[in-house]
């Protein structure tokens, strides 16, 4: 994965790029909007990281002009204010992600993952059928099945399935989760989402030998098949 | 207003004594200008019989008893309406002359004098009227008395009386008046200041009194008052200020220990990946913990909610309930949601979310296995605004730390080590509350708690 990251902060855009190399991805650094812009324009990037508040160009000012010339590299905003306002008004302007700083680096990974992998996805056009391994789903007549087995889901377990099974094999974040299958952008006080996906799993695994969803420890959820360290 | 909070008012009161304390002035001064009046009267009245008597004794020196027979003859006829009335009396006590009868029953007064009541024609009508007479040797056994009535001066007295009275009776009621419609008004005045504090109790310490145009004492009461709420927000702003720069400085330097430890637990050789984690865990509730804190800053410094979006309440609580259905099933707990008819609502959906998932989370963490815990969505008899109730049969909260579970970092003691939670949930519920323009009430359910918002 091609990363471009605008960040006026040396320390914490040196620490994001380590990070990001050391996960096998390739990434440039610009230290403000206006690098940024020519780093955006000179080059193509798979996702682009971009810090909100910065000195010469801001943040928002950048992914405007970004989306008015036609670019449409998916877009991760990094922004030190949390506010609601702040979250709602950079997806407005065409971000296609929100991370309030700091964050945990498994969040920002996870999150450019998914970004990169949902256009990236052979064939743009809406898949009609999603397949892992044994596990497939009819998003058609929403129906599940592993191997020759219906299993039977409720709406929301539905919708977790689909949403783990669209970005299967990466790490999928409890926060990820809570804002694409529930629909809310909250903090929970207790691991409610865990309790969710125990149930799923149940459904999935129970009767298989080979188990497909896994807890990746500090991180969320990984659907998949076992990866062997 | 009401006529008895004037009454009662400190002003009204204070105004009742002074008009008391100056009636009985005015009535004193007054008392003491008819006993002037009266004694004054009655001195000329004396002092005019006087002269006419040393007038007699000068006739009848002159002209001897004819010559006084003629003067009194003289007086009889003058027209004058207060006029003396005479009596002359022989050695034998005989009336030689005169227009008094011969004895009359007489009060004996002080100096000589006396006093007795006749009956005269008055238009044709008796009447009983009091006179005032003094006896006077002429001279060879002959005496005299000169009598004058004195109906006029008691008429003219007690003229004066009523005059005095009805004064001061026109001086309370004055006064009282005047004081009822001063005391309304500075009652007025304070019951303005009244709403305007409760004004500012509820909208929080960032407003200021405004009393209209008052330049009096309530105006200058105001004045003060706004510098001490002055001072008392920027007290709070200092404090407030120092556990976000805490939480803000924190926030980073433990973020990044956390990303050293995850890498360091990914390393190959694995060196005590159990205990990493854990690290790892703590590190993350640190984090949550400044990040709620930082959330309740920033919703309690900023502006409140300006616009918003309708949330349709009812969709809102199916969604919570239904993230937590699962946990409540693992323990054991009936959740149950009344949500009967949608409501929409102004505000921001992700934090109205998150406030309920705080109150449910909370109930959940408290209400013991087979215990039940209810969502109601109620309208409001008024039908303005929603009320949600959320009421468990967990131990719910002593009456008297119902006020502070609202406080930051604050636990129940008796909670504290047995359940997790970082003392921030409620505090960041009333933080949203109160940024929709809502409030948080707690009330028991016998036994259980019983949390109610409420919207507008």
């Amino acid at each position: 994965m091609n990363v471009l990251l605008v960040e006026d902060d040396k320390q914490v855009g040196d620490f994001i790029v380590a990070e990001l190399r050391a996960a096998g991805h390739s990434c440039v650094h610009a230290l403000d909007g206006e690098a940024g812009q020519q780093a955006a324009v000179g080059a193509t990037y798979d996702v682009m990281v971009i810090d909100r508040m910065m000195p010469r160009m801001d943040g928002l000012e950048l992914i405007k002009f970004l989306r008015k010339s036609g670019n449409h590299t998916p877009v991760l905003v990094l922004s030190a204010l949390g506010d609601v306002d702040d979250r709602v008004q950079g997806l407005h302007w065409g971000a296609d992600d929100y991370l309030v700083k700091p964050f945990a680096m498994v969040e920002l990974l996870a999150r450019l993952e998914v970004l990169h992998r949902r256009v990236s996805l052979p064939g743009t056009d809406a898949p009609t059928k999603l397949v892992v391994e044994d596990l497939s789903m009819d998003l058609l007549r929403q129906y599940v099945q592993r191997r020759d087995t219906p299993i039977n889901l409720q709406p929301r377990e539905y919708k977790l399935l689909e949403y783990l099974m669209r970005y299967a094999g990466q790490v999928v974040t409890r926060a990820m989760l809570l804002e694409h299958v529930w629909g809310y952008h909250f903090d929970p006080q207790t691991n409610v989402i865990d309790v969710h996906v125990s149930r799923l799993r149940q459904k999935i695994d129970k009767d298989f030998e080979q188990p497909l969803l896994a807890t990746v420890r500090g991180a969320g959820y990984r659907l998949g098949p076992e990866l062997v360290d | 207003m009401q006529i008895r909070a004037v009454a009662n008012s400190l002003t009204f009161r204070y105004i009742v004594k002074y008009v008391t304390v100056l009636s009985a002035t005015v009535f004193l001064l007054q008392a003491v200008f008819y006993v002037y009046f009266s004694y004054t009267s009655f001195k000329e009245l004396g002092d005019s019989v006087v002269e006419e008597l040393e007038t007699l004794q000068l006739v009848y020196r002159g002209q001897a008893l004819a010559g006084v027979e003629q003067y009194i003859a003289d007086q009889r006829s003058s027209p004058s309406v207060n006029r003396f009335y005479y009596l002359v009396t022989d050695k034998s006590g005989t009336k030689v002359t005169g227009d008094l009868p011969v004895a009359p029953r007489y009060r004996e007064f002080d100096d000589g004098w006396l006093g007795f009541e006749m009956a005269l024609q008055n238009w044709g009508e008796s009447v009983d009227v009091d006179f005032l007479a003094r006896p006077m040797d002429l001279g060879d056994g002959y005496k005299a008395m000169v009598a004058r009535d004195y109906a006029d001066i008691v008429e003219r007295a007690e003229l004066v009386f009523r005059t005095l009275v009805r004064v001061m009776i026109a001086t309370l009621i004055l006064g009282i008046t005047g004081g009822f419609f001063s005391a309304s008004r500075a009652l007025k005045q304070v019951e303005q200041l009244n709403k305007e504090i409760s004004r500012i109790v509820r909208a929080g310490p960032g407003q200021r009194l405004q009393v209209g145009g008052d330049k009096g004492y309530i105006g200058a009461l105001a004045t003060v008052m706004n510098q001490m709420l002055e001072q008392m927000e920027a007290l709070m702003q200092g404090v407030r200020r120092v556990s976000d720069n805490i939480a803000h400085d924190l926030r980073t330097p433990l973020t990044r220990m956390r990303n050293n430890l995850s890498q360091l637990r990914d390393r190959p050789d694995r060196v005590a990946g159990g205990q990493l984690d854990q690290i790892i865990e703590e590190c993350d509730e640190l984090l949550s913990s400044f990040n709620a804190l930082l959330r309740i800053s920033a919703l309690e410094s900023g502006n409140r909610l300006s616009g918003g979006h309708d949330v349709e309440l009812g969709a809102l609580l199916r969604d919570v309930v239904e993230l937590y259905e699962p946990l409540a099933h693992e323990r054991d707990i009936a959740l149950v949601l009344d949500a009967p008819q949608p409501q929409l609502c102004k505000g921001e959906a992700d934090l109205l979310f998150q406030m309920f998932t705080n109150i449910l989370d909370n109930a959940i963490k408290y209400t013991p296995p087979r215990g039940h815990i209810r969502v109601q969505l109620r309208t409001n008899a008024s039908g303005v605004g929603h009320s949600v109730l959320i009421d468990d049969s967990g131990p719910g909260i002593p009456l008297g730390e119902r006020k502070n579970v609202f406080r930051r970092f604050y636990r129940v003691e008796s909670s504290r080590g047995e359940h997790p939670g970082h003392g921030l949930g409620l505090s960041l519920v009333q933080a949203i509350a109160q940024y929709h323009y809502g409030t948080v009430e707690l009330a028991s359910n016998h036994p259980g708690l019983q949390v109610w918002v409420h919207l507008p």
